[in-house]
């Protein structure tokens, strides 16, 4: 069976046909894989080399824990993958960012206002949780589309803040 | 015996007014002096380990800490239930608050630290600041409370950076650094905000900023006899947002003779306020190796386990002999550290993403072990990080016959950690431990703020992570497979289906 993973942006082609070796890429690897009774721990043995991993899956993404680092992880199978493609969803990326509330917690301030042209990194909304301010930052340059909380405020965890859509050509 | 609003006395059960790894951390001391204990809890810890170490637990009210564990009526009320003769507060919550620590006394109850007078003094940094100068202890320059624009007004006197800090703050809330003048409206007007939150009064004042500084405290142990000692030093420059992130005991920069010096000026800032038990003067030192008094904390810190690892002293059990009446068991003169400990503090946020803090359920907690790690903890699988408490998980504390010894094992003990269900800062502690300034000493208190960056670290297995999730999606895929397949097997199903899922947990 073909999968189609993907993780940081990086795209594998994994082959699993046998119990004992994959081909990754077009190259070959034996592996020895076992799920252990013990809170989603698994022990893969990849051409010997002896890896420790907790796997979980959630939101249709699998989280893998090796060695400290948390890996967000996107498995297709090739039917799964060529459908996704044929529907267009993989180019589906849509302009507009949503900023939502991490968790729950009281708006303190909100630095942007609707129309501001941002860049990555600027402050968005301040939002104080967990005995601590915490600044929620635009993850990309663009225009401020809505800003639709106000200082005071409280909010619920995922409730959208603000949106940030695609930045506005510039005229050359 | 009573002296100035202090009340020590012999106490056989103890109330532990606290909650996560701190009142596990209690706990354990309390049971090896062989004293009865009794937990408390609100509505979200019920599960929670501290409750069920405990002999004893009682319910305290909802979530929120200001309607449980800062409520000081149903805490004495559950000291006069429980026949609790002694609370021990931890940290945080009502730990620095002069007027719990006067209703535990008034109520004939052992309150586990200073007097109400010495935590009054030092809790108002003013305050504090008249009283240790008064004992010749050096402070940092800098202008008393006053209106906004006096306030404006020195500032441009005593020049830039500067801090804005608040007369009630504490663990750098109400705090706010500035680096020109015209931020400094602004600068006051989020501290007085924060501060007002916080601790319910927005008076700030101002300070000088000693660039390339590091924080160094210095652990004090006081009894009720007249006997005050110091156990060394604490490194805790790294920090973010003035909190402390990693801490280290000793410090790299104090030798000797500073150790002596700066104990000596500790000894007597704590005794400018007839101090009694645990407490620790927070240091700034310069890059010249002067010194200036920052604040005090009268209480025990997230950090002590540094200490005790260092210099072999049960802090938790000497503040408990302490409470009840006893002298401090050794003198300065026997007190000797030995070897290197190292501190990190493992929290649920992520690194990646500006160390915003990740909220879930734990789903995996597996902790280091083996020689020269210990873990200070109050979380297991199924915890849930809520925003109702702080966002750390646990202590991993390590221990080196060296400096070097320590960090190395520290890489080997973050490398073994498994927490899953929030995000950690486990790799921000890694990638410290490979960081080149840190294993050569060279930081100070804005060393991860202004020169540490996780976006330069190397991506280590992410081949190894996506055959591991392929597989793991492999081996799910075949067992629905096999399971829609019917009549393929001698049991339904559905028995099938909930045998195998049990498994996997």
């Amino acid at each position: 069976m073909k999968y189609i993973t993907m993780v940081n942006n990086q795209e594998y082609v994994i082959e699993i046909d046998h119990d004992d070796t994959i081909v990754v890429n077009g190259e070959r690897y034996a592996i020895d894989f076992h799920s252990l009774p013990d809170g989603g721990v698994v022990s893969l043995l990849l051409n010997n080399r002896s890896y420790e991993a907790v796997v979980d899956e959630r939101d249709e993404t699998w989280e893998v824990l090796v060695r400290g680092e948390l890996y967000s992880v996107t498995v297709q199978d090739e039917r799964a993958y060529r459908l996704a493609k044929a529907r267009g969803v993989e180019t589906a990326v849509h302009g507009d960012v949503i900023i939502k509330s991490p968790m729950p917690g009281i708006i303190i301030a909100a630095p942007a206002a609707e129309g501001d042209v941002v860049q990555k990194g600027d402050k968005i909304i301040i939002l104080e949780s967990m005995k601590m301010e915490n600044e929620l930052r635009a993850p990309r340059d663009g225009v401020v589309a809505r800003v639709q909380v106000k200082p005071g405020d409280s909010v619920e965890k995922d409730q959208v803040l603000a949106v940030i859509a695609e930045p506005q050509e510039s005229d050359e | 015996m009573r002296n100035n609003g202090l009340l020590t006395k012999k106490f056989d059960k103890l109330l532990i007014a606290n909650r996560g790894e701190i009142a596990m951390r209690i706990l354990r001391a309390a049971h090896e002096l062989g004293l009865d204990t009794v937990a408390v809890y609100s509505d979200a810890d019920r599960y929670a380990p501290h409750v069920r170490y405990a002999k004893e637990a009682y319910h305290i009210g909802p979530s929120p800490a200001r309607e449980s564990y800062l409520v000081i009526d149903k805490l004495l009320d559950v000291a006069k239930k429980s026949g609790a003769e002694a609370i021990h507060p931890g940290y945080g919550f009502l730990a620095e608050r002069a007027e719990f620590a006067q209703a535990c006394v008034d109520a004939g109850i052992v309150f586990v630290g200073p007097s109400a007078d010495a935590i009054r003094t030092m809790g108002d940094k003013q305050r504090a600041r008249e009283t240790v100068m008064a004992a010749n202890v050096p402070v940092v320059p800098g202008v008393a409370p006053g209106t906004d624009e006096e306030l404006v007004a020195a500032g441009n006197e005593i020049g830039f950076p500067l801090l804005v800090k608040a007369t009630a703050g504490g663990g750098g809330k109400g705090m706010r650094p500035v680096y020109a003048a015209t931020e400094l409206p602004d600068a006051i007007a989020a501290a007085r905000r924060e501060a007002q939150a916080a601790f319910g009064d927005g008076t700030v004042y101002l300070e000088k900023m000693i660039v390339e500084g590091r924080h160094i405290e210095i652990q004090l142990m006081a009894d009720s006899h007249g006997n005050t000692i110091y156990l060394g030093e604490r490194e805790c420059s790294l920090q973010r947002r003035h909190q402390k992130l990693i801490e280290e005991s000793p410090s790299f920069v104090v030798d000797e003779d500073l150790r002596r010096r700066m104990g000596a000026v500790a000894v007597a800032a704590a005794q400018a306020v007839n101090y009694v038990n645990a407490g620790t003067i927070e240091f700034l030192v310069d890059k010249d190796k002067h010194f200036y008094f920052l604040e005090m904390n009268t209480r025990l810190q997230v950090e002590h386990p540094v200490t005790e690892l260092v210099t072999g002293v049960d802090i938790v059990q000497e503040m408990l002999r302490v409470a009840r009446g006893r002298k401090l068991r050794i003198t300065q003169e026997e007190v000797k550290m030995k070897g290197w400990a190292i501190e990190c503090r493992i929290n649920a946020e992520d690194p990646y993403n500006n160390y915003m803090p990740s909220t879930g359920t734990i789903t995996t907690s597996r902790l280091p072990t083996g020689p020269g790690v210990r873990v200070d903890t109050g979380v297991f699988p199924g915890y849930e990080v809520t925003p109702y408490y702080d966002s750390m998980i646990s202590k991993l504390i390590c221990f080196g016959e060296t400096r070097g010894e320590a960090a190395l094992r520290m890489r080997r003990a973050l490398a073994e950690y498994r927490i899953m269900g929030v995000k950690t800062n486990i790799p921000f502690h890694q990638h410290m431990m490979d960081s080149h300034r840190f294993l050569t000493g060279q930081f100070d208190t804005k060393f991860v703020e202004e020169r540490f960056s996780m976006s330069d670290r190397e991506v280590m297995d992410e081949l190894e992570a996506a055959i591991l999730a392929t597989l793991a999606a492999h081996q799910r895929g075949q067992q629905a497979s096999q399971i829609v397949a019917p009549g393929m097997r001698d049991t339904s199903n559905w028995k099938y289906l909930g045998r195998w899922e049990r498994l996997r947990r």
